[in-house]
């Protein structure tokens, strides 16, 4: 404090002072009574590198696409940079990938993407592996330890991106609202044919109302008889009645006399011990369990799985297939 | 150096002077937007319409509603032309995906994945159910919870006005015959029906029960709107019939 | 400190009008506790969801923009709205030119804010970055602002010096740009005349071209330019030494103002944008490193010779590590900026953790120091207690630090693991383990903010005694006046 005092008291306006710390001299601007700044030159080092920026910032705008040049059509500088990639054919309104022809243009960011997906290795070994497991058969590409684990890898990922939202991330589904996919029942077929086609397609489940057709007591002994189809300990008075209905309203219809289901239909089969929607196991008691089988013949349900044909390539299904297969197998 | 005399000792100078240096950087990279062409592309469906529709009344209303409650401080509706992101979200997305996005939703932060194409990714009644309670579908989730868009009613009084006012701004909803007819020149016939503000009431009365987006087809929500406008996002044109070379062209 | 002889007869209070400095310095700080708590709360929901308590008005989605206009527009606005008109009287040294109209700034401004910060709860919101506020508070803010370049100019043209000083180049600039910015980017046509939805006149592509030219320059100009204006004052005050450089200020004021307009592209690198447009921006964003740091050399550098005082006077230890944390996070932009980082970045916590190390370690770390040498100032006394400026400043300090670091780990952990791939290239990871892993630096933000919020609770209570003690001795008060200037 006591330099600036000294400073100040000598302090004329417009006039230069001298600074008696450091030796630089002052512009003899003063403001607010000792607001003043020093004449000191700008740091050398600081010039070069702010012309070293500038170098760089030519450099840049030489090699990518940067200045417009007028309000025209593609009116912009494009820059020395080139970057080559095949075109796409498409053939009966379908895309064949890279499989046109050649074509360099300047440095973009869509051309670059392009050039990655057929000319990085990593990527080109994915694309390798998805081909080969879609071409070979699930049973090989189980055995097939190096196969196995790419379909392993392959389904962490898109799986975890695409299904577990709904099917959780180990697959094991919601009771209620999205099936156990590794349970190894299927609702709509076993078959990675099936399965492939679920896929592809997506599902539409639908288990119709019956609260309108049935009483009460109606939906009551249907629950008995339902339950008693997997051996659970129920009324057999009233399932003995259920068993009449089951086959008098319609539910046979769907279900199989036998109540195994229907995969044309994704009927559940209701004969396995495995419950999809009536949260059975949850249920503390015999009650509880026919209340939540009563639930869903009364009210029925829809429900629906999408389709990733637009999405993800046959193959690419195929391999996912694999992974299901993988999962449930173990 | 010395010559900066003149510009601080006149308020009028460094006034006019700063103004003409800020003015240049917006000028030289705004101003051609408008009009360099490519920068929106073109894209048009094998028929020879446009791939790219504006919304339709129950969407728009959705997607009023998606910035109202600030879903972009989230989510990002912009892939990026990335082996990643192409991988896990799909194709990149274009400048014509969001033309008649008023405003633009790109976003600038990913807490959540990227929307861009979300639709169809996912059922109606999962994305009512994620909504409502995003943990009971995934357990990991830090979405917050949206349960009264299922129970507020979709607010359509202001439909009209709104859309009148989005084609104030360019986004072609026909009002006159005219405009209807151009509109089945450009989108085709089935997509300018939906666009007509005429129509728009009926319209999405109509898109709310078919679509069933709640599960609820008796209430008309604001969860109808808000699903609808996610089922369409990304969805519009589709990528297989086209050569990518087609869209690297206008880079 | 500096006080000196050579004061005017008549007290400060009548010379210049400390009245409308007052107003805005209190609302600066009620706003900062207000935003900064937001901040905290916000950070809060993310790492713990329940939070958001299924009520709408609190959502994150809604909050966040009160957070985000609570710190820039209510603390960063009302801070430079004080420090502008206090800078501006002493340096002209005359006396602010129409209180009326100042008052109209402090009032319209204030009031913008409170109707924006209302609105977003209540889900109105223009919904682009920054840019949240709706038309009719958009109108509000135009006529605050054209009102608030009149005040400035008419006060800088009865200035007593022929020279106008550096702070006020930075000043004007500011007030340029963001009449520029703010008219531009706020184009909208309402739904109706007494509805608050508004649809913006752009669309896609231009949209996103305007919005982050605005949005780069609300952080070029609102929490740079501006508060470089405030350091150009308050730090050589402090130290009681001249600026360092003159011929680096011209420099780096000319730049900076030029180039910053350049950049906004940067937040829309490998998006629908066309790419040219992108290189413009990256390539800009790299030659505003240098002016960047013109700013901060010409800070730092006037400390040289009188170096102790960084340990020995907490305030400029606030204004010291401000414009390290400036230089920090300008090099850390310029860097994100390239195409090839910004690819990681861009999306990630990253950008949020460079945003707080520019808003808290620079932004809000300049003000407090400023605030602690102007607020004993205008109410003619001493500040309260130093000891808890030394306190503010370390809690603050922790805070960044965990704040920044906590935020790489996640922003850098996250868009390195979504780029992932596996050996045979596949995706090595889903989002959502990304968003599991990101759950420990969340909680460690949370806890940052509320390192920081507890020490603008410090500030608070010593503005408050500080007040306090200079209503109560107005005697004292009195005798000062003549002796300080
Ligand atoms: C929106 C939610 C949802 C998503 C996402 C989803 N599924 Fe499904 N999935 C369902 C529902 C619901 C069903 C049951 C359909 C039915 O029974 O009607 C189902 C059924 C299936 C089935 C048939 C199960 C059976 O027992 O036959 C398979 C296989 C399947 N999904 C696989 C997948 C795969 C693989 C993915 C990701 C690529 C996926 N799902 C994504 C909801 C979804
Ligand atoms: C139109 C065909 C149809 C009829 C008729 C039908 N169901 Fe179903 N049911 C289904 C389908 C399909 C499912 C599985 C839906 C799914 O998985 O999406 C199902 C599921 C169920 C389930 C749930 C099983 C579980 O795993 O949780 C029960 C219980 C059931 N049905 C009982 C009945 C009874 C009892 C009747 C007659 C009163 C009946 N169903 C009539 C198609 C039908
Ligand atoms: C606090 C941040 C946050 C907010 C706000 C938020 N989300 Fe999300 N969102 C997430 C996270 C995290 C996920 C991933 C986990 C999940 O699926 O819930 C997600 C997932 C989603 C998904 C599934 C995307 C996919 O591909 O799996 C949709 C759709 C979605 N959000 C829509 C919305 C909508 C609509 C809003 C506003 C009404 C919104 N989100 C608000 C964080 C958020
Ligand atoms: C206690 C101190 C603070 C805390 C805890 C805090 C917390 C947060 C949080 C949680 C977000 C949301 C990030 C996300 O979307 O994930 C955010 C965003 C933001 N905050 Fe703060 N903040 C604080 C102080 C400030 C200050 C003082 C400023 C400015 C002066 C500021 C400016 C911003 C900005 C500009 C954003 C938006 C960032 C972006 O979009 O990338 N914050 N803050
Ligand atoms: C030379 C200086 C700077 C450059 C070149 C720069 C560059 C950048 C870049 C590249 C981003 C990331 C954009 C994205 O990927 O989305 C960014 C974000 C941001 N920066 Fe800086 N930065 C600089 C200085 C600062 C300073 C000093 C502050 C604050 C006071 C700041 C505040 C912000 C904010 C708020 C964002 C977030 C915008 C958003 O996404 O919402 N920046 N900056
Ligand atoms: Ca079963
Ligand atoms: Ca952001
Ligand atoms: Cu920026």
């Amino acid at each position: 404090m006591a330099d600036i005092d000294k400073v100040t008291k000598q302090k004329v306006k417009h006039e230069v002072i001298k600074d008696p710390l450091t030796g630089a001299e002052t512009t003899g601007h003063v403001w607010d009574d000792t607001l003043m700044e020093f004449n000191n030159p700008i740091p050398t080092w600081w010039l070069w590198a702010f012309y070293g920026t500038i170098v760089f910032t030519i450099a840049y705008f030489i090699m990518y696409p940067s200045w417009p040049t007028g309000l025209a059509e593609k009116g912009y500088l494009k820059g020395t940079a080139e970057l080559t990639y095949k075109a796409d054919i498409i053939k009966d309104g379908k895309r064949i990938v890279g499989g046109g022809e050649e074509i360099t243009t300047h440095w973009n960011t869509r051309a670059l993407l392009a050039h990655e997906m057929q000319n990085d290795p990593n990527e080109l070994k994915r694309q390798e592996m998805v081909k080969t497991v879609a071409a070979t058969p699930l049973a090989s590409v189980i055995k097939d330890p190096q196969q196995s684990q790419f379909v392993l890898a392959y389904g962490k990922g898109i799986f975890g991106d695409y299904c577990a939202a709904c099917h959780q991330a180990g697959g094991q589904g919601v009771i209620g609202h999205y099936p156990n996919l590794i349970d190894d029942a299927w609702l709509w077929g076993a078959d990675s044919a099936d399965i492939e086609l679920t896929i592809r397609k997506g599902r539409k489940g639908n288990m119709p109302a019956h609260k309108a057709s049935m009483t009460d007591a109606e939906i009551a002994q249907t629950a008995n008889y339902v339950l008693s189809l997997s051996g659970e300990s129920v009324d057999s008075a009233a399932a003995e009645h259920g068993k009449k209905l089951f086959n008098t309203k319609g539910c046979s219809g769907c279900h199989m006399p036998t109540g195994i289901g229907m995969k044309a239909l994704g009927s559940a089969n209701l004969t396995d011990k495995i419950w999809t929607q009536a949260d059975v196991p949850a249920a503390v008691d015999a009650k509880a369990k026919v209340a939540a089988v009563k639930t869903i013949i009364a009210n029925g349900f829809k429900r629906e799985m999408p389709a990733w044909e637009s999405r993800l390539s046959n193959d690419e299904i195929k391999v996912l297939v694999a992974y299901l297969k993988l999962l449930s197998a173990n | 150096m010395m010559k900066h005399e003149s510009i601080e000792t006149n308020a009028a100078l460094l006034i006019v002077l700063t103004l003409a240096a800020i003015s240049i950087g917006g000028l030289v990279e705004i101003v051609p937007l408008f009009y360099i062409e490519g920068t929106v592309e073109d894209v048009k469906n094998a028929d020879g319409k446009d791939a790219v529709r504006p919304y339709t009344g129950l969407e728009q209303l959705g997607r009023d509603i998606y910035t109202r409650e600030g879903c972009y401080t989230c989510h990002s509706q912009m892939i990026r032309p990335f082996r990643d992101e192409a991988l896990r979200y799909g194709h990149y997305s274009l400048a014509a995906e969001s033309q008649y996005d008023h405003p633009f939703q790109w976003g600038s932060m990913r807490r959540g994945p990227d929307l861009a194409r979300v639709g169809g990714k996912y059922s109606s009644a999962w994305h009512t159910k994620h909504l409502i309670a995003p943990r009971s579908v995934v357990p990991e989730s830090i979405m917050p919870n949206y349960p009264w868009l299922q129970d507020t009613d979709l607010d359509i009084s202001d439909l009209t006005a709104k859309m009148k006012t989005l084609k104030k701004v360019g986004v072609p909803y026909s009002l006159t015959k005219i405009e209807y007819d151009a509109n089945v020149e450009q989108f085709g016939e089935d997509v300018a029906k939906k666009l007509d503000i005429n129509m728009s009431e009926k319209n999405l009365m109509k898109d709310a029960k078919l679509g069933n987006f709640d599960g609820n087809p008796d209430k008309l929500s604001e969860m109808d709107a808000l699903v609808a406008y996610l089922q369409i996002l990304g969805t519009m044109i589709d990528f297989s019939k086209h050569d990518e070379a087609e869209f690297i062209k206008f880079r | 400190m500096a006080s000196t002889a050579t004061s005017p007869i008549v007290s400060p209070n009548e010379q210049y009008n400390y009245d409308i400095v007052k107003k805005f310095a209190l609302m600066a700080i009620f706003w900062g506790f207000a935003g900064m708590t937001a901040g905290t709360y916000i950070a809060s929901e993310l790492a713990w969801p329940f939070l958001n308590f299924d009520i709408a008005q609190i959502t994150f989605g809604r909050l966040r923009p009160l957070h985000t206009s609570g710190v820039i527009f209510g603390f960063g606005g009302n801070a430079l709205f004080a420090t502008s008109y206090y800078i501006v009287q002493r340096t002209c040294q005359t006396r602010l030119w129409g209180t009326g109209f100042a008052n109209f700034t402090f009032w319209g401004w204030n009031l913008a804010i409170t109707l924006a910060g209302i609105g977003y709860m209540m889900g109105i919101t223009g919904g682009r970055e920054y840019a949240e506020p709706e038309w009719y508070v958009d109108l509000i803010i135009l006529v605050v602002w054209v009102v608030y370049f009149l005040v400035y100019v008419m006060t800088l043209l009865r200035r007593n010096q022929p020279h106008i000083y550096v702070a006020n180049w930075f000043f004007v600039s500011f007030i340029l740009a963001v009449a520029l910015l703010h008219i531009f980017n706020n184009l909208a046509v309402p739904v109706s005349f007494f509805g608050t939805k508004s649809y913006s006149l752009f669309s896609g592509a231009q949209d996103a071209m305007v919005q982050w030219w605005y949005g780069h320059n609300a952080v070029g100009f609102f929490l740079t330019a501006a508060f470089l204006g405030m350091m150009y004052y308050f730090v050589p005050k402090q130290a009681g030494r001249p600026v360092y450089s003159y011929r680096l200020s011209i420099i780096h004021f000319w730049a900076l103002s030029f180039m910053y307009m350049w950049v906004g592209t940067h937040h829309l690198h490998w998006t629908a944008i066309p790419d040219w447009t992108s290189s413009l921006a990256a390539a800009f964003s790299i030659m505003l490193l240098m002016p960047s740091w013109g700013g901060m050399i010409n800070g730092i550098m006037t400390l040289s010779g009188a170096w102790d005082k960084l340990r020995s006077d907490p305030i400029m230890m606030f204004l010291i590590t401000s414009l390290s944390f400036y230089g920090m996070s300008t090099f850390e932009g310029p860097m994100m900026a390239l195409k090839s980082v910004n690819a990681l970045s861009h999306y990630t916590d990253w950008t949020v953790g460079h945003v707080h190390s520019g808003a808290l370690g620079w932004v809000a770390m300049v003000t407090f120091g400023s605030f602690y040498h102007m607020i004993p100032r205008i109410w003619n006394t001493t500040i309260y207690s130093v000891k808890m400026i030394y306190i503010h400043f370390f809690l603050m300090t922790i805070g960044i630090l965990l704040y920044i670091t906590a935020l790489w780990v996640s922003g850098i952990g996250q868009g390195l693991m979504l780029r992932a791939f596996d050996e045979y290239g596949n995706l090595a990871y889903s989002f959502i383990e990304t968003v599991a892993f990101m759950h420990g630096p969340l909680v460690a933000r949370a806890i940052a903010g509320m390192f920081i919020v507890t020490g603008m609770l410090f500030m608070i209570y010593n503005v408050w005694m500080t007040i306090a003690h200079a209503k109560r001795n107005p005697v004292e008060k009195l005798a000062s006046a003549t002796a300080k200037a």
